[in-house]
């Protein structure tokens, strides 16, 4: 988690990566980074079930 | 010929035989270690012996190891039927293999803890809501890992220990094994009433609905530090109205106060008059009590001689409602924030939380879920989406199905919040398995969930106690189904003595976890059951033994792979064929009977479980790999599917996702989750949210959410679809992007140094 981000030369965000929050189990997670390797795997391979 | 065997140091020594016939002779004489060993074991030695010379000559010129060696001796034993020989053998080498490696695993498991990063190893991403980097968090893993050890050599059974480590069964959370249960649902009335302690000094009776939400808080933080699992509140809205209608007293006598020029003016007569009338009508907010309250406060200006009572009587009314609303909002909005920062466990992580509502009706208590739910969908402090606490709303036909009921408004914007933050979910009260327990004026009975799933409602210990509050799960452990499958090797009746022989051990571990945590007294939870939140604790003494309480408690069997299963079995899954799914369904039914059937035999509350399996997701897998290979759609991925769950990666429709997962969350009485991934930006579309969760309901389903990606990019605070760059400043993952240009696109830049 970042809570501060710094500026090198008028340039910010370098390095920051886009937060994606997922739900696993029933909890939600603020970041992928966390998900151990199953998990982040899993998350990968979800399809989306579009037609209602 | 074979000349050497491989060590397990690495040297290679002279082959003996004889080294093969001791060790089948020590077996043999191991099931009847009383007696001399007689002629007939002698000619099985010999027997045995050779046909693991023959077995090891097969894979010649391979130097045989003896870890190898070991495997054939067993797989010899156990074809020629002698089963209880080689269950001796395989616990001889286990005893064995944990004196070897005493120290050796753990030291290197603290060594990796140490040395390597979270991203570069798995087991300190656990669980994705700890954070393993920071020393509180580490320090966690360490006594984690440490007690896990010590339980599995010292404190389980052999055979429990093993058939853990080769991964027939997973027993969660073994570091708490000697130290507590899982999880509960917090009644916080009584509480609030009593008033508590949570470490120094007593708190009383909160008086307003801000420092309600503020307690209620700390009450999950506090219990959660004496179990291993999440916290719920199953009653939300109805614990914490009666703190809506005090904020709301205290309003109106400060306007009165404005209106009057005074300050510190006596207010008991009015304060006894709302509280009389809140206990007569349970409610200030509706429209007969605000008259009644016109009234009387209309005659108090009178006496206190303001000139125009009727008007300041119409204006206190007015404005203290305003104020009430408002503080209930920002009570709500803390609560949010609270729970996303305030730390629990040493700082490794923040409580596990989860709150329920949807069914009441009062004003207060509407008031109540209607700005919880305004605070989630404004996010936190940056405009990020809370990740606690998971909150459920409970579905409720007659009360919030359909246009005209009490409710409908909260859950349309229930759906609405939902299709933007993820959270609610939704619990539905009218399936037939939940709403058995429901008791209309009785919210203490309407089904609550822990965020993870984890349900607790029917109780064999004490039929009279089949409420909510005060209860939750003990453990649970959980089986690997696709293994059975795969070992069944087609054959059902095969499938079903192992599901059998499996559920029977797991009874028998849960129940030498229970008898353990019995044996533990009142003073060592200090606040689940020393200020009374566990059913039964108030009545006891700081000394007493918890075991006749906890019997209140669930003990779960869990499962993962269904999909997996059904593969090995019949080549399809439940997704993909409806005979497989009668069969999923069968196999799910069977087990929820053998827990069942253990209930009754046992009067202690067994259910069954669709297993949450964050940490399990990978590990039965990664061993079923080693020992079987990569089968196609069983094998072949880096995680078995969750659960009763069609397997993420198949398509199918929504409708059909719900349509097939329904039936099985009858099933699963320990709690069971679906969800369907939607796609793109939801929240501009509620009509077809609000569809797809009433089709749940419809199909069965007892507890369900929607997926759809929740993305931000923290430069520009842009919330919503991120695929490859963000729709709001540009940039790319990782990409960094000017000042300047985000000054134009009206970013606020103050934040950055």
């Amino acid at each position: 988690m970042q809570s501060r981000l710094h500026a090198h030369n008028g340039v910010v965000g370098e390095g920051v990566k886009f937060e994606r929050i997922r739900r696993v189990t029933g909890y939600l997670v603020g970041t992928l980074d966390r998900f151990n390797n199953a998990k982040r795997a899993e998350v990968n391979d979800r399809v989306k079930h579009m037609h209602v | 010929m074979i000349r050497f065997i491989m060590k397990r140091d690495g040297r290679k020594v002279a082959f003996n035989e004889q080294k093969i016939s001791n060790a089948i002779r020590k077996a043999l004489i191991s099931v009847h270690p009383d007696d001399e060993i007689t002629a007939a074991d002698e000619k099985i030695v010999l027997k045995l012996t050779s046909m693991v010379v023959a077995d090891i000559e097969k894979e010649l010129p391979k130097t045989p190891s003896v870890e190898r060696t070991q495997d054939l001796i067993e797989q010899a034993m156990i074809k020629s039927g002698l089963a209880s020989e080689a269950k001796n053998f395989i616990l001889y080498r286990q005893r064995r293999t944990n004196a070897r490696t005493y120290n050796a695993d753990l030291t290197k498991i603290y060594r990796d803890l140490t040395s390597k990063s979270t991203a570069d190893m798995d087991l300190k991403r656990e669980n994705a809501n700890i954070d393993a980097n920071a020393p509180m968090g580490l320090m966690l893993r360490f006594g984690s890992e440490g007690a896990k050890d010590y339980v599995k050599r010292y404190v389980l059974r052999p055979e429990h220990a093993l058939a853990h480590a080769r991964g027939d069964i997973h027993i969660h959370d073994l570091d708490f094994y000697l130290l507590t249960i899982n999880c509960c649902q917090i009644g916080l009335k009584d509480l609030f009433k009593r008033g508590f302690s949570t470490g120094h000094g007593f708190l009383r009776e909160p008086q307003s609905i801000q420092s309600a939400a503020a307690l209620c808080c700390i009450a999950i933080q506090s219990n959660q530090n004496d179990m291993h699992g999440g916290q719920s509140i199953p009653m939300f809205e109805y614990d914490l109205a009666p703190y809506v209608a005090k904020s709301y007293i205290k309003h109106v006598g400060k306007v009165i106060e404005i209106c009057l020029r005074r300050e510190q003016m006596d207010i008991s007569s009015l304060k006894s008059f709302c509280n009389g009338l809140y206990e007569k009508r349970g409610t200030l907010l509706d429209k007969e009590a605000q008259q009644k309250i016109q009234e009387f406060v209309e005659q108090e200006l009178t006496q206190l001689g303001s000139k125009d009572a009727k008007n300041d009587a119409a204006y206190v009314m007015v404005e203290s409602l305003k104020l009430t609303e408002r503080e209930t909002y920002q009570a709500m909005e803390a609560l949010i924030h609270n729970l996303n920062s305030m730390q629990s466990r040493a700082g490794a992580q923040v409580p596990f939380s989860s709150i329920n509502y949807g069914t009441g009706t009062t004003a207060e208590q509407r008031l109540i879920m209607k700005n919880v739910l305004l605070a989630t969908d404004a996010g936190l402090g940056g405009g990020e989406t809370p990740i606690f606490p998971v909150q459920i709303f409970k579905v409720k036909d007659g009360v919030n199905t359909k246009a005209g009921d009490p409710n409908y408004d909260l859950f349309r914007l229930a759906c609405k919040v939902s299709a933007k933050r993820l959270f609610p979910n939704f619990s539905f009260l009218d399936a037939p398995f939940n709403i058995k327990y429901y008791k209309k004026g009785h919210p203490e009975t309407e089904v609550a969930l822990m965020g993870c799933r984890t349900r607790v409602v029917s109780n064999d210990f004490d039929k009279t106690k089949e409420i909510i509050p005060g209860r939750g799960n003990l453990s649970f452990t959980s089986v690997n189904l696709p293994r059975l499958g795969i070992e069944a090797h087609g054959s059902l009746s095969r499938f079903y003595n192992s599901v059998d022989r499996t559920f029977a051990m797991v009874f028998e571990q849960l129940k030498d976890r229970f008898d353990i945590i019995a044996k533990k007294r009142v003073l060592n939870y200090p606040f689940l059951m020393g200020q009374g939140i566990w059913i039964g604790s108030d009545k006891l003494d700081p000394e007493d033994y918890i075991e006749d309480i906890i019997k209140h408690g669930t003990m779960s069997v869990g499962f993962i792979g269904l999909a997996e299963c059904l593969k090995a079995l019949v080549g399809k899954h439940h997704g993909e064929s409806s005979e497989a799914n009668e069969l999923g369904l069968e196999i799910v039914r069977h087990m929820r009977e053998l827990t069942d059937r253990h209930t009754q035999e046992t009067g202690l509350n067994f259910s069954l479980f669709s297993t949450p399996a964050e940490g399990l997701s990978g590990r039965f897998v990664k061993i079923d790999q080693q020992l079987y290979g990569k089968i196609t759609g069983v094998t072949d991925r880096a995680y078995y599917t969750n659960s009763f769950h069609v397997p993420v990666y198949y398509d199918i429709s929504a409708a059909d996702k719900i349509r097939i997962e329904g039936p099985y969350h009858e099933l699963c009485n320990a709690g069971s989750i679906s969800y369907v991934e939607l796609d793109g930006d939801l929240t501009k579309n509620v009509d077809a949210f609000e569809k797809v969760i009433l089709y749940m309901k419809q199909c069965g389903v007892g507890y369900g959410s929607v997926n759809h990606p929740v993305d931000r990019c923290p430069v520009c605070n842009y919330v919503g679809v991120i695929n490859d760059v963000c729709p709001r400043c540009g940039r790319r993952d990782g990409e960094g992007i000017s000042i300047e240009r985000l000054r134009r696109l009206g970013v606020d830049c103050s934040c950055f140094d």
